[in-house]
């Protein structure tokens, strides 16, 4: 393994399941389900009123990206690929800065040249996984291939079980799982076992790895109902 | 074709005349290395001697090498190589640029592109992945660059990485660039692209570059890196005194410091001292806008910009709103000869209008001059242009050769007064081709023919002309004497070479240097303290070749020579000493094709030594030292020192050299390369020994062998 020590990686006292309202309504499953859950990073079980839960441990954190201090370099997108994948690449990069780089997150308008982007104002808007509490991706594979890493409870994808179907890429609402049109497999962030390898990269520390109380706040806002499911409407 | 690792394995062959798409195995290219390499190859075997650079039979060569892309530090660049228009024998040449369409054309699958022919009709080149088309260019020929990128962009889609020409390319000027990204040019060969009707070339690429190593072994090789890593032209010493560091030097671009700003980010980002073991402040070391645009400029630097999986950012990008008053957009990116090209053009400088701060208005000409140049993808020539203009000008030449009407709707008085404004018609009649004035971007061979310059033109030292094939002085003989004058002897333009230039201007002292000098080229007098230059040496020779090869090198892997080799490194603990061995150790954990530092070094003599074949053919003569080596006058003319009398040459207080040693300097390198010492070709033994017995019998059939 390639994961060396990262002190807020490690620190996993903010690790609760964020779903405490729906675990009220279960049936059936009891303390057992929950140390499940946490023993597995996430369980699926049946509500009393016949609907499909998932409930997820949370991540430990998720890695930040300042716009401010990005010089766009795009070496976390290799550093993010060459040890994830072994291989160097933009397009399955768990790391997005190259999408949004020329043009920024709009894509190409009539007032590009005051608007994000290197062809505009300069600034660059990189994206990264948000490790939802109630994670899209997770929720929509068929296959239970994306689960909460024990160690940091990122949400990974187990690239044994994963079909490559896209339901991931086609669900997160932010867009960062994307299926390795080469390996037919789904890559999205994994913490690199707690030392984020991109973090590491970033010759500005424009990307740093934040606990996930403080990533909530700077992903999400700090009033926020935190994860994808949340934006797309579908929490409870 | 097999799999393959740091290549990709195809090359993309385009004919614009036919519209033919067809792939070319790399591999077959493999004693080449790369970028620049195969693309003397290709040219060797497939363009004919006396092809006019805008004939359709002529070729131009996009390459990356198989470093790009895989992440290795400054491994950004792409190399473009085709008969240069501004060389008057229309030889070989190499264009450059940084930024991000090489790694997108790795990504995409391709390690070159092939461009020959010339379309019926404009035409865009479009690749994603391994689908390619030809798309109309009727909405986007007569447009600039900035806006050619947008509509391709919104077509394409926002990732779609673009090089692409503007109307001076179009109009086919010697003097175009091909541009990508916010800033990157390659200067010389975008007349080619006009001439083939080809507007831009736009890439997206989903896949990958394969590493064959282990991925933990490229991992800490990419650390080790950058632990040897310095400021922009690596540079190892900061220029202002840190507590780290043990030296200071004033030319240094490490300019980092406390107190120190982009002071248009919000919020301003400090640069810091920049501890050389903090990895998370690398790209802080070089704040280049205050070089580029004086330090006036630090409150308008939004951030610094540059190339692809780069660690050390060289490119300026300042929001200067006071250019909204000249019509263009107030967001300008460039480096270097982008800024100060344009204000070479402006020959009596632009003094601060009232009210401004001190040099104010000098940044604003400058970003304003980088901003049309880059959108109409104009070439300076090194700067040249500028100094053209203040010849033309300053002897009566526009007056004489401009036709009367022309002359007079020339705003003149702006160009005195040294109104940035000038720059904005300028632009537009040379880019435009309108009038005889668009001939200033003939080049300088050209152009003094046309006009009929005079000799001083080329020997008068402040016009910077270095060879009669019309090029200028570009890090030559101020940069350590004999090793920068001879690297500039050895090229078809400005010599674009900085693998001396990273070494000498380290900002290491003096014996320090002479150390690591000894180590690499066998001689502590292979490198002389500054204007104190003593007469040519063997060691002097090894680092002239060296700096050649690796030059060449580094354009075929391709790594920016801006930054690479890593001679140095601002590590105390290491006596300061880098690792030139680097460049080999990444190409064999990448390519997994094991190849040691004597190896990369012989396959770049070999490459090289098939451009100087390249240079004898398209002279046709072997007599390199006396028809394309030599220098002109006032480089072997003793200057005057302040009492108006000579200053000896190889005495303290100046860079001029002498005939005799100059010509000493040819036959010492001459024989490093093991070419005949007499006329400075290469040798049927040593072609052979190279492998490039197909090249010896091309010259010998042309006559064209050394005795």
């Amino acid at each position: 393994m390639m994961g060396t020590t990262n002190d807020a990686a490690q620190d996993t006292s903010n690790q609760k399941t964020q779903t405490r309202r729906d675990f009220l309504k279960i049936t059936g499953v009891g303390l057992a389900g929950a140390f499940a859950a946490a023993a597995l990073g996430c369980i699926s079980v049946d509500t009393r009123d016949g609907r499909k839960l998932k409930a997820w441990r949370t991540s430990s954190g998720a890695i930040v990206h300042d716009p401010n201090l990005c010089v766009g370099c795009r070496r976390c997108e290799t550093a993010c690929t060459v040890r994830n994948d072994g291989k160097a690449s933009a397009y399955i990069s768990r790391i997005k800065v190259a999408r949004n780089f020329n043009y920024g997150a709009a894509g190409v308008t009539a007032a590009y040249a005051v608007a994000d982007g290197q062809q505009g104002n300069f600034r660059l808007v990189g994206e990264t996984c948000r490790q939802c509490s109630h994670p899209a991706c997770g929720d929509a594979c068929p296959v239970g291939a994306i689960t909460a890493d024990k160690k940091t409870g990122a949400r990974v994808v187990d690239a044994k079980r994963c079909v490559g179907c896209g339901a991931c890429e086609d669900a997160c609402p932010w867009g960062m799982a994307t299926v390795d049109p080469e390996t037919k497999k789904s890559t999205k962030c994994l913490l690199c076992d707690g030392d984020p390898s991109c973090a590491k990269t970033c010759p500005t520390g424009a990307l740093a790895f934040y606990p996930w109380e403080e990533a909530e706040a700077l992903l999400f806002g700090t009033d926020a109902t935190s994860g994808a499911t949340a934006v797309s409407g579908a929490s409870a | 074709m097999s799999a393959t690792f740091g290549y990709t394995g195809k090359i993309l062959r385009v004919n614009l005349s036919t519209g033919a798409i067809s792939i070319d195995d790399t591999m077959k290219y493999i004693d080449f290395i790369g970028g620049e390499g195969m693309a003397m190859k290709i040219m060797w075997d497939e363009v004919a001697a006396g092809t006019h650079p805008f004939a359709p039979e002529n070729k131009i060569v996009f390459g990356t090498g198989p470093l790009c892309g895989s992440g290795v530090p400054c491994s950004g660049r792409t190399n473009i190589t085709s008969l240069l228009p501004s060389n008057p024998y229309h030889a070989v040449s190499s264009s450059h640029m940084g930024g991000y369409f090489s790694v997108e054309l790795k990504y995409a699958g391709w390690d070159m592109i092939v461009l020959e022919g010339r379309s019926p009709k404009p035409v865009w080149l479009r690749i994603e992945d391994d689908k390619i088309r030809l798309e109309d260019a009727r909405w986007l020929w007569g447009k600039g660059i900035f806006d050619t990128m947008a509509m391709i962009g919104s077509q394409m889609g926002k990732e779609a990485q673009v090089a692409a020409i503007g109307q001076a390319g179009e109009n086919q000027l010697n003097l175009a660039v091909i541009r990508t990204g916010s800033s990157h040019s390659a200067g010389g060969h975008g007349g080619i692209l006009g001439s083939k009707n080809l507007k831009a070339i736009a890439v997206r690429g989903t896949g990958s570059v394969k590493i064959a190593a282990d991925r933990h072994a490229l991992m800490d090789a990419d650390k080790y890196l950058m632990s040897l890593i310095g400021a922009n032209n690596q540079h190892v010493v900061p220029r202002n005194p840190q507590p780290w560091a043990e030296f200071t030097s004033p030319t240094s671009r490490w300019l980092a410091k406390k107190g120190l700003y982009w002071g248009a980010a919000n919020p301003p980002v400090e640069t810091g001292e920049c501890y050389p073991e903090d990895m998370q402040s690398v790209g802080l070391r070089t704040q280049k806008a205050i070089m580029d645009l004086g330090p006036v400029a630090e409150k308008y630097t939004v951030r610094m910009g540059g190339c692809a999986h780069c660690p050390i950012r060289c490119h300026s990008q300042v929001n200067i709103p006071q250019l909204e008053q000249y019509g263009v957009d107030t967001n300008v990116s460039n480096t270097c000869m982008g800024f100060f090209s344009p204000a070479g053009i402006m020959i009596n400088g632009m003094p601060d209008k009232p009210g401004m701060e001190k040099g104010e208005g000098a940044m604003i000409g400058r970003a304003l001059g980088a901003k049309l140049a880059d959108d109409y993808g104009m070439w300076c020539n090194y700067g040249q242009i500028g100094r053209d203009v203040m010849y033309a000008y300053s002897t009566g030449i526009f007056k004489k050769v401009l036709p009367a009407a022309e002359y007079a709707s020339i705003p003149w008085d702006k160009l005195e007064s040294g109104d940035p404004a000038f720059l904005i018609d300028f632009y537009d009649r040379v880019a435009n081709k309108k009038g005889e004035l668009w001939h200033i971007a003939d080049g300088s061979y050209w152009l003094a023919k046309r006009w009929n310059f005079g000799e001083d033109y080329w020997n008068d030292y402040k016009y910077k002309l270095w060879s009669k094939l019309g090029f200028p002085v570009h890090h030559s003989n101020e940069a350590s004497g004999q090793v920068g004058a001879l690297i500039s002897c050895f090229s078809n333009r400005d010599a674009q070479n900085h693998s001396h230039m990273n070494f000498i201007q380290a900002g290491l002292p003096i014996n320090l240097l002479k150390e690591i000098a000894a180590e690499e080229w066998g001689s502590p007098d292979a490198i002389d303290d500054i204007k104190n230059y003593k007469p040519m040496n063997e060691g002097k020779a090894k680092f002239v070749k060296w700096s050649l090869t690796r030059s060449l090198l580094h354009n075929s892997l391709t790594l920016c020579n801006w930054m690479w080799p890593m001679t140095t490194s601002p590590l105390k603990a290491r006596g300061y000493r880098g690792d030139t061995a680097l460049e080999a150790k990444f190409y064999s954990l990448v390519t997994g094709i094991e190849k040691s530092k004597e190896d990369l070094d012989r396959d770049s003599e070999r490459a090289f030594t098939l451009f100087r074949a390249l240079t004898v053919r398209a002279m046709k003569t072997a007599d390199m030292r006396n028809e394309h080596d030599q220098t002109t006058a006032w480089v072997v003319t003793a200057e005057k020192g302040k009492d108006g009398k000579d200053i000896q040459p190889f005495t303290p207080g100046t860079d001029r050299m002498t005939q005799a040693d100059m010509e000493l300097g040819r036959t010492l390198v001459y024989k490093e390369f093991g070419w005949d010492q007499k006329t400075g070709a290469p040798t049927r033994a040593t072609l052979e020994a190279l492998g490039l017995g197909d090249v010896a019998n091309g010259l010998a059939s042309a006559g064209l062998l050394p005795a």
